[in-house]
């Protein structure tokens, strides 16, 4: 057969052709794929519950519920309720990762103790941040493990912050945010009504601690602040001297 | 610029050569490499012992064995980046970490290029940021100084004065800056930091012994610090700083901590890696200076020297357009 | 004949490798070796795109006019790499997790357009599937040997088999600078062997 013309209508009638059959294939191939798509994206999602949930018998998992951009996936064994799977991301963090967002799959036992934990999706740097998917939950290391503690008896900041976790070695800034969301998780399911007894002290120990850190970063005014903290630290003291003479 | 001197035979040689500059460099480094021998003890001296022999090795390796080639590890280029790039590393990191960045720095940067005068990056620096991106927790551990007795491994460890000021300049937290030391002892070297650093005074005074030798000449440190003073205090004038820094504190502990001393007078300087006119060494500097305080004021890494003068490194080429006059050339119309 | 396709075969393979000799596709090349197996995979998933394209470019090729042939190619292209995207997403889920990004860009990589304008199009059917299979194990070929280098020097594993501890891993090979680094020897010591 020759080669067709670059006449218009062979050109039209080619691409056409060619276009038709192309997207006719592409719909074949959608409807064949939809069903396992959703499959493998559900069965993810389970796996994730599953692995960060209490291991007990028969457990089953209710419909997920939307709490202030949080989504809480409590689980059942018959009719008690035994604990919760969290997701939550960074998303409105005061402290942000270093690196894009992250989402986490936290789970609680029915007393708010953390169980174990799931890095959903994290974008930080390997070797450092993204270190935060075995760090939190090293057996060997109990100052920076999370497993089988309590947001509310244990300050979940790090230590640099007065704290009581260890923070990934030179990833502070991913740590904080690590933390933040476990303790956002938290939030979450003290804020449902759920029988955890220690939810209201928990509630106020996280408040206390937005207090106190908006304290530090509110601006006050610069040169008086400044100085007082020169003087403290001992430093400045040129300053003092040219302005004051003695001291 | 002296007028070059055109005359008939005899010549006689000046005595100038690249080993004699490479020894002279040397020379300068040594008085701040005494005093972090002084504050960092044995770490220091091993440090540099593994640095310098790796390189030498390392080159008369691949000299003879890849290249097959004369060896040049006569001109003491080698024993330089040794010197340079141990100056640039925490002086406890483990001892196979500094043999990874000795087989970088010469065998990736210099000799893949076809060796000293081909290379197109300062192979200290390289290695030194190939190693802070491979192993970014045990380069960012800065030992504390707590004179010679401390041992290789076990220094206590702290936060360097750049990585508090940043700390302080994101959180807006005044305390973090209790952790600073005296203006003194950052004179002197007294702080964390990188081995070979610490010790602006002696750092500016080996860069001084070296103009006055004229092994360098003053355009692209001067460049350089100039353009960290001034961006240093606009940055004060805007309120960016936490409200216990002075503008004029802040100026100095952008030019006297991290490695701005060093890498203005001694890396930023090398022959090979740098442009040649006048004219495109200031813009070099003042390149460098920009790039080093934007990535200090808003990048990831609380230091960008290395950085700073790698990118411009890249452009040294580019900088070499700019060229003198060309005697009796007029002026196109 | 048995000769010439042997020969196709083998020249995509080694003399006119896509990434160590043409320097072509070097987007997918850079970004996704970090490991063997991520390499494997984006080499296969451009393998089949390439053999399709190939195959159904020689077919139509007396269809198309010259001054549309482009985007006719194109949109052939873009239609197998979308059956390959979606056939991923249900079945190898995991993998499509780590190249999801890059797939698409199979679409506009040069090796499927090139060998689509300078081989299918002026050679028969048969030929021109060898030629696609032999341009994408070449290219499968290259990019499972970067990520096997690149994750053995970052990671000490190589197709995820622990070689030596991770402690000593170098992390910018796992990074992009390292990517270029091991472009750049490799493709020194594939032109001095192919030179012997």
């Amino acid at each position: 057969m020759a080669k067709l013309q670059s006449s218009f209508k062979n050109m039209l009638l080619s691409l056409t052709l060619i276009a038709l059959v192309a997207a006719a294939a592409l719909a074949g191939v959608y409807m064949l794929t939809t069903a396992p798509i959703e499959e493998a994206k559900v069965a993810k999602q389970q796996s994730a519950i599953m692995q960060v949930l209490p291991e007990m018998e028969g457990i089953t998992i209710a419909e997920a519920e939307e709490v202030n951009g949080i989504t809480l996936h409590k689980a059942y064994v018959g009719e008690e309720w035994v604990g919760t799977a969290v997701e939550a991301s960074t998303e409105g963090n005061m402290n942000m990762p270093f690196g894009g967002t992250f989402r986490l799959m936290v789970g609680f036992d029915n007393v708010g103790n953390v169980v174990r934990y799931v890095v959903l999706e994290q974008a930080e740097t390997p070797g450092l941040g993204a270190q935060m998917s075995t760090w939190f939950c090293n057996p060997d290391k109990p100052k920076s493990n999370i497993l089988g503690k309590n947001p509310a008896t244990t300050n979940f900041s790090v230590s640099k912050d007065g704290g009581d976790i260890d923070a990934i070695t030179a990833s502070t800034i991913t740590s904080r945010a690590f933390l933040e969301v476990v303790v956002k998780a938290y939030n979450g399911i003290a804020q449902q009504p759920m029988p955890i007894e220690a939810v209201s002290s928990a509630t106020q120990l996280h408040e206390e601690n937005v207090v106190v850190e908006e304290d530090t970063t509110g601006r006050k005014n610069c040169k008086e602040r400044g100085r007082e903290n020169c003087k403290e630290r001992g430093r400045c003291k040129n300053n003092n001297v040219q302005e004051g003479g003695q001291q | 610029m002296k007028q070059l001197i055109v005359s008939p035979a005899p010549h006689f040689h000046s005595g100038d050569s690249v080993r004699k500059n490479m020894l002279l460099v040397i020379i300068a480094l040594l008085p701040a490499y005494a005093v972090s021998v002084w504050q960092f003890g044995w770490g220091a001296l091993i440090t540099t012992a593994i640095s310098v022999a790796a390189c030498v090795l390392f080159e008369w390796l691949i000299a003879k064995y890849i290249l097959k080639q004369k060896s040049t590890i006569g001109d003491l280029s080698a024993v330089l980046t040794g010197l340079l790039l141990a100056f640039n590393l925490p002086s406890n990191l483990p001892w196979w970490i500094v043999i990874i960045g000795a087989l970088v720095a010469i065998g990736v940067a210099k000799m893949s290029f076809g060796g000293l005068g081909q290379n197109i990056f300062n192979p200290a620096l390289v290695g030194r940021v190939f190693l802070l991106i491979s192993f970014p927790a045990q380069m960012t551990t800065w030992p504390v100084p707590q004179g010679f007795a401390t041992s290789y491994v076990d220094a206590a460890t702290g936060a360097t004065p750049l990585a508090a000021m940043k700390e302080a300049i994101k959180s807006g937290e005044a305390n973090v800056l209790s952790e600073l030391p005296e203006m003194w002892d950052i004179l002197i070297g007294k702080m964390g930091g990188s081995l070979g650093e610490v010790s602006a005074l002696l750092l500016l005074a080996g860069g001084i012994f070296l103009i006055a030798t004229r092994v360098i000449t003053w355009h692209i440190p001067v460049s350089i610090m100039a353009t960290v003073a001034l961006f240093a205090a606009v940055t004060g004038w805007a309120g960016m700083l936490p409200e216990s820094v002075c503008t004029g504190e802040y100026v100095m502990l952008s030019l006297c901590t991290g490695g701005m001393m060093l890498g203005a007078w001694f890396m930023a300087t090398d022959y090979v890696t740098s442009p040649m006119s006048n004219w495109g060494k200031i813009i070099f500097g003042v390149g460098i200076g920009v790039i080093v305080m934007v990535i200090r004021t808003w990048g990831a890494y609380p230091e960008g020297m290395s950085f700073a003068i790698l990118i411009m490194n890249a452009c040294a080429p580019l900088l070499n357009l700019i060229r003198p006059k060309r005697f009796g050339e007029k002026k196109k119309a | 004949m048995k000769n010439k396709a042997l020969n196709t075969v083998l020249n995509g393979i080694l003399r006119e490798n896509p990434v160590f000799a043409l320097v072509l596709g070097m987007c997918p090349t850079l970004a996704t070796t970090t490991s063997a197996i991520n390499g494997m995979s984006m080499g296969l998933a451009t393998t089949f795109v390439l053999i399709c394209s190939n195959v159904v470019i020689s077919l139509l090729k007396n269809l198309i006019p010259n001054k549309v042939r482009i985007p006719a190619f194109i949109v052939v292209i873009a239609t197998f790499v979308t059956m390959v995207q979606l056939l991923m997403q249900a079945y190898l889920p995991a993998i499509y997790e780590v190249l999801g990004l890059f797939i698409p860009l199979i679409v506009v990589n040069c090796i499927v357009l090139g060998r689509a304008e300078a081989f299918a199009a002026k050679n028969n059917v048969g030929l021109s599937a060898l030629d696609g299979l032999g341009m994408g194990l070449g290219f499968t070929l290259a990019l499972t040997l970067i990520g096997a280098v690149r994750e053995l020097l970052g990671t000490g594993c190589v197709f995820g088999l622990n070689l030596y501890s991770e402690t000593y891993g170098m992390l910018i090979f796992v990074l992009a600078p390292g990517a270029f680094i091991v472009l750049g020897y490799l493709m020194a010591l594939v032109q001095k062997l192919l030179k012997k």
